[in-house]
């Protein structure tokens, strides 16, 4: 397959994939670990979201579904297709309870995109566009706009019934 | 032209965090930069020890934001240089 029509291919995959399994396992919701809080009300302040703010905290802050994402694409490269990326959820597991997180948005993300890079690996595409293609869609979160990118997760959480309920 | 496109990413956001103004702004460019290395390292070493050193790298600088995160809610001014 094209290179660069793969990158773009597997880097709108592995937003969707982190994205909706974070919202769902309710990352916008609650900071789950202490530093979160300070990032998404200092993200307010700039003219942001809440419910985004803390959803861009909690991502820097403990490895979620977007390590899991990024670490299982790692893992199936270099490794091997299904192996690498259970090694990969089970170090990320281990990550999560070091940050004192429940851990199941993070071995989420890292199983389901390895169902999706084993399922993918058929039709040519290769792990190498999934580790590029989720750097480019963590740009879109963290590295650009943080304000515009945290009105957006916010709406997209008020649409998934996951909100934050904090003031 | 993976290492290229990562490499391009990674200096955007070391300059994107160098004229930031917000300590917490910070910490997302930085963020950024961990995802940016950590797929660095694994193109580069192209072998099962370079995704452990990549997923070790990933872990251990989340585990430091967070210590980092944490005190930025406790330090009220920052020290400058001037």
């Amino acid at each position: 397959m094209n290179e660069v029509l793969g990158i773009i291919i597997a880097a709108i995959i592995c937003w969707f994939n982190f994205v909706l399994i974070d919202t769902w396992m309710g990352l916008p919701e609650n900071p789950g670990v202490k530093g979160a809080e300070v990032i998404g009300r200092a993200v307010k302040k700039r003219g942001g979201s809440l419910a985004g703010g803390f959803f861009q905290g909690n991502i820097v802050c403990s490895p979620d579904a977007s390590a899991g994402t990024l670490l299982a694409s790692v893992g199936s490269y270099a490794i091997g297709i299904p192996e690498g990326g259970l090694i990969a959820a089970t170090l990320v597991y281990f990550g999560n309870r070091l940050c004192a997180d429940p851990g199941y948005a993070g071995t989420t993300g890292a199983l389901s995109i390895t169902l999706i890079i084993y399922l993918t690996s058929m039709v040519g595409m290769k792990p190498e566009f999934y580790i590029v293609g989720m750097v480019l869609a963590i740009i879109t979160i963290q590295g650009l706009a943080h304000p515009t990118a945290s009105r957006l997760l916010g709406k997209l959480a008020q649409k998934m019934g996951r909100h934050t309920k904090m003031t | 032209m993976f290492m290229e496109i990562l490499g391009i990413i990674i200096i955007l956001m070391a300059l994107r965090t160098l004229i930031a103004q917000d300590r917490a702004e910070r910490m997302l460019y930085l963020n950024a930069m961990g995802f940016a290395i950590s797929a660095l390292i694994v193109l580069y070493i192209q072998t099962p020890f370079g995704a452990i050193m990549a997923i070790t790298y990933f872990i251990a600088s989340t585990l430091s934001s967070n210590a980092i995160a944490y005190s930025i809610g406790r330090v009220k001014k920052e020290i400058l240089v001037k």
